[in-house]
């Protein structure tokens, strides 16, 4: 595991991860603004936590009702 | 002309409103990325998975950065077409549903300069989140892998680009034939695999086919030879994209709402 370990360019992964981080932080920012949901709002919380991208992009086209 | 601009800064507002300018570039950034990165850590994947008997080796040749961004443009073939056309599906359904196009055309505004700002923003959005992952897988294959032949990589982007944008005016032309999103998005990526597996099958009669376009761009990595009929392809695309266009203005014009 030592190994591996030393043998990753972190800065080259870090982004990703923040990437990712910002997605899931801006999904849950307008899920807290958004006044109602399809299903559940802890529903999508756990869905945008757990589900690395698909869950976020699951969320933005199927979750939000749009203004209407 | 002011009608347009006047309607397509609606468009790009309601965009940002949705937040779709902030996580469909994101997505195709991280589809651009993880490509590249997953290619790098193969041999460790493999080796924690741990499924492996013991004493087996696998050598698996490192492929070249051009192989890897051909790789990268097969992700974005799948999951990344995907994401365009769930993303813009309701665009012009919406707005008849909602009753939104209905009041909007209770005035005399151009049925044309409406649906033409539809789609400069969806291909703004297209074009400006493409440009981002592609530009991030080059960089990260270049840092990662190896080096990318500048002129095939930069031909094979744009005509990758023109069949996202062809898959983007067929959602649209869908969008303002029908209603159901689930149908929508069901007919336009079902075309758009069908349209790109026809040109595997059978390339005699595809030649120009849109559908060759990703194969093309695909084939313009590997082997940095300028494929036949790259050329008509993309006309072909432009000529398709300007009839949906026609087609779409036409519909949102009999069917301003939905009784």
């Amino acid at each position: 595991m030592d190994t591996m370990n030393s043998s990753i360019p972190w800065n080259l992964i870090m982004p990703l991860i923040v990437l990712q981080l910002i997605l899931a932080v801006v999904g849950l920012l307008s899920l807290y603004k958004a006044e109602a949901t399809r299903g559940p709002k802890w529903l999508w919380v756990i869905i945008i936590l757990c589900g690395n991208i698909p869950g976020s992009v699951v969320y933005f086209v199927f979750g939000r009702k749009d203004a209407s | 002309m002011r009608q347009f601009l006047l309607f397509f800064r609606k468009e790009m507002m309601e965009m940002r409103r949705s937040f779709k300018w902030l996580w469909v570039p994101l997505v195709f950034l991280m589809l651009g990325i993880i490509q590249p990165v997953v290619t790098r850590f193969m041999p460790q994947i493999l080796e924690s998975s741990g499924n492996l008997p013991k004493g087996m080796t696998i050598t698996i040749e490192p492929p070249s950065g051009s192989e890897v961004m051909a790789q990268t443009l097969g992700q974005y073939n799948s999951v990344g077409l995907m994401i365009l056309v769930l993303s813009i599906m309701t665009l012009i359904s919406g707005e008849r549903q909602s009753g939104v196009s209905q009041m909007i055309f209770a005035k005399p505004v151009s049925y044309v300069s409406y649906a033409a700002a539809k789609w400069a923003s969806m291909l703004s959005l297209v074009t400006a989140s493409f440009v981002l992952g592609y530009a991030g897988a080059w960089y990260y294959t270049m840092q990662m892998i190896g080096n990318v032949e500048t002129g095939a990589a930069v031909k094979a982007g744009l005509l990758y680009l023109l069949w996202l944008w062809f898959t983007g005016s067929l959602t649209l032309l869908m969008s303002s034939l029908l209603n159901p999103a689930a149908g929508i998005a069901f007919v336009s990526i079902g075309a758009a695999i069908l349209l790109s597996m026809a040109s595997g099958w059978l390339p005699r009669f595809t030649a120009y086919s849109p559908g060759s376009l990703p194969q093309i761009s695909v084939r313009w990595l590997q082997a940095s030879d300028a494929p036949a009929g790259a050329f008509g392809a993309a006309i072909l695309c432009l000529m398709c994209m300007i009839f949906f266009f026609m087609i779409a203005a036409y519909q949102v014009k009999i069917r301003k709402s939905n009784v």
